[in-house]
């Protein structure tokens, strides 16, 4: 159960954020209920340390760019439910017949390129390559070796000679990735 | 004030209905000796029934609703296969279950020992399966839920579960109201009573016992009298519990481990079988209460600091286990509370003490009361505040074959075993997370060893290509 103090939704919220984000009205009911059990101090907004909080989140390699995603356009370090419900609506599986409007391949592949891209100037440069394997790998594998494969993966991906890989060459590069499938996850009613 | 007032409050109503002054006196005649009117049956299946009145009702208002908003789409979100999702678990090597909770954990073929010195291959979308597992853990993952009370899927008539009122019907809510007067104005007064005098007489008859010199006696009557005392107390919330598989009671010289949810877990084992207790020693009138204990019988209080020393923990359990005349102990290899869905990490120190494990699997029915304390919402007199205003306490309670340690086997493996066996009787969900993430946060060792798995996945692969490649080359 949530906090005591969660507000319900009213039905003009939902209706709007369906318009916003696609979902339907039961998940964005079921995705509230999550929020509030999420936002400890009961507050209306989760913080960095609140997602944190979920072990498996925390484990997870890339557990911190992850969050950083979700506060990219976050003011305090804090964000409501609609910003919370905005990220996730990339998630959303692309329905067969249907214009995908929040949860394109192109949105899909721009949230893994800014998984690279530290510091959201659209480039991935060879340092914040570098630092990403770092994150993933861990102490598992030497440095040069890293700065290797960092130079390997530029050299096969760049194709304007910037030494930088942008959202266009990235998207190139994973053109026969089936990034719709390993990107979107299901959410229940 | 409150139990003086509650005392008098029941004594009005019991000797202006003469009838239920002597179904009351009858009750707790009958219930040191574990037999019972029945009333308790009935009285669940009563409730049985308006639950189930109360949720068709829900059920009707809610389709009614749907079919309004035109939400009816549940066929779409239907037609995904079973995706092979990235699962993270904090030793993911180990993982000997190809299966955690129904879904497949991605794994490697073969873990394969190539020198990291050899080419790794690295795609930029190797890091897709993290980002999908990382927003799959923050809509909903499997150890955060585990600390709160369980979701209950149909209204239970008490506002304590209702997340959002809406009006139903005028009929549930009458139902209500009759509800809340029965719980509040006539079950609290009688069970308040039932607590203070069943504690009392425990207090007093142990300090009893206490005086009566070791012998074999002794044992006989501090037993007949520890379950004396808990079956009264069972009575103070309306526990009801059923007892499986009484073939294989915890005997003298073993250890009885159990999954924890509440504190009244203790009093519910010690209905059936008398124990030994260990715990943690505490001063004032826990503190008396321990010591009147510890002269009635041998139970295992540790000083704060002893915990730390684990081998001097094990060296005292083995004592105890090793003495034919000492009572069973009973331990919760958890830790702390859980919800009561799921079974979480044991810890591995009782099982290195050798000696008999006895399992004890025991499952709440949450629709009468939900018996999870949640420390860090709740204070232990809220909690029983709150157990005392619910419908009834109901449980079963299932003791498994006992079992000992394998000669090849580790305490680690011999405690997952275990922890497997009480999930599968109790349908519960086996989790290799540790309780403690209540209140500590991840370990950096958990997060090392996911980096680890990446680099030998990419390793892994880097050997597939570089045998395929291999293969082209010799055709």
């Amino acid at each position: 159960m949530g906090n005591s103090n969660s507000v319900t939704l009213q039905p003009e919220e939902v209706e709007r954020m369906q318009n916003e984000t696609g979902f339907s009205a039961s998940q964005i009911e079921r995705l509230y209920s999550r929020f509030t059990t999420l936002d400890k101090f009961g507050n209306g907004a989760l913080s960095r340390e609140d997602l944190l909080r979920i072990p498996e989140l925390a484990i997870n390699p890339l557990g911190d760019r992850i969050v950083h995603a979700f506060f990219r356009d976050a003011e305090d370090e804090s964000i409501n439910f609609l910003q919370f419900l905005k990220t996730l609506a990339i998630f959303r599986p692309i329905r067969k017949g249907r214009e995908p409007r929040y949860n394109s391949r192109e949105q899909k592949l721009q949230f893994a390129f800014r998984m690279y891209d530290l510091d959201g100037d659209e480039l991935i440069s060879r340092d914040e390559l570098l630092c990403v394997l770092h994150m993933m790998v861990g102490a598992n594998i030497s440095d040069e070796q890293l700065a290797s494969i960092a130079d390997r993966t530029i050299r096969e991906v760049d194709q304007d000679n910037d030494d930088a890989i942008s959202l266009a060459e990235f998207s190139e590069a994973l053109k026969r990735t089936e990034v719709e499938g390993k990107m979107s996850i299901r959410y229940l009613n | 004030m409150v139990p003086v007032l509650a005392m008098l409050l029941n004594g009005v109503l019991l000797f202006l209905v003469p009838p239920l002054l002597i179904l009351y006196t009858t009750l707790m005649i009958l219930a040191p000796f574990g037999l019972s009117l029945g009333v308790r049956k009935k009285y669940v299946q009563l409730l049985i029934k308006i639950f189930e009145f109360g949720r068709v009702r829900l059920e009707q208002k809610r389709n009614r609703k749907n079919q309004m908003s035109g939400d009816g789409h549940h066929g779409e979100d239907e037609d995904e296969e079973m995706d092979d999702k990235l699962l993270l678990v904090p030793d993911p090597d180990s993982e000997k279950k190809a299966r955690e909770n129904g879904r497949r954990i991605l794994r490697m073929g073969s873990v394969c020992e190539a020198e990291p010195k050899d080419l790794v291959s690295f795609q930029l979308d190797s890091c897709l399966d993290y980002i999908k597992s990382g927003i799959q853990a923050i809509v909903d993952d499997e150890v955060t839920k585990r600390f709160c009370a369980e979701e209950l899927k149909s209204w239970n008539m008490l506002t304590r579960t209702q997340q959002n009122y809406e009006f139903i019907s005028w009929r549930l809510t009458f139902l209500w109201f009759v509800g809340f007067f029965f719980r509040y104005f006539f079950l609290l007064p009688v069970r308040i009573t039932i607590f203070f005098t069943s504690v009392s007489t425990f207090v007093f008859v142990v300090s009893s016992v206490a005086l009566v010199p070791e012998c074999a006696a002794k044992r006989w009557i501090y037993d007949k009298v520890s379950l004396m005392a808990f079956r009264i107390l069972t009575r103070s919330y309306s526990g009801t519990i059923r007892f499986h598989q009484l073939e294989n009671r915890p005997r003298p010289q073993g250890v009885c481990v159990a999954n924890h949810t509440s504190p009244i877990d203790v009093c519910i084992l010690s209905c059936d079988v008398s124990y030994a207790l260990i715990g943690q020693r505490h001063s004032g009138f826990l503190g008396l209460l321990q010591r009147a204990l510890t002269r009635a019988s041998s139970h295992i209080w540790f000083e704060r600091g002893e915990t730390k020393d684990r081998s001097a923990v094990t060296r005292r359990l083995k004592e105890h286990v090793d003495d034919p005349n000492k009572l069973p102990i009973l331990i919760f290899p958890e830790g702390t509370c859980i919800n009561n869905t799921s079974v979480m990490q044991f810890k591995k120190g009782s099982f290195e003490v050798g000696g008999t494990i006895y399992p004890v699997a025991i499952r709440y029915d949450h629709r009468f009361g939900d018996a999870f304390w949640n420390s860090s919402q709740y204070s232990m007199l809220h909690y029983l505040f709150m157990m005392m205003t619910s419908w009834a306490i109901v449980c079963d309670v299932w003791y498994l074959p006992p079992t000992t340690r394998q000669p090849n086997e580790s305490a680690i493996d011999f405690a997952n075993r275990v922890k497997a066996s009480i999930a599968s009787a109790g349908g519960l969900v086996d989790l290799m997370w540790d309780g403690q993430l209540k209140r500590m946060s991840v370990k950096q060792e958990w997060r090392e060893k996911q980096q680890q798995h990446f680099t030998r996945r990419m390793l892994a692969i880097n050997k597939e290509i570089r045998d395929d490649e291999q293969r082209e080359k010799d055709e």
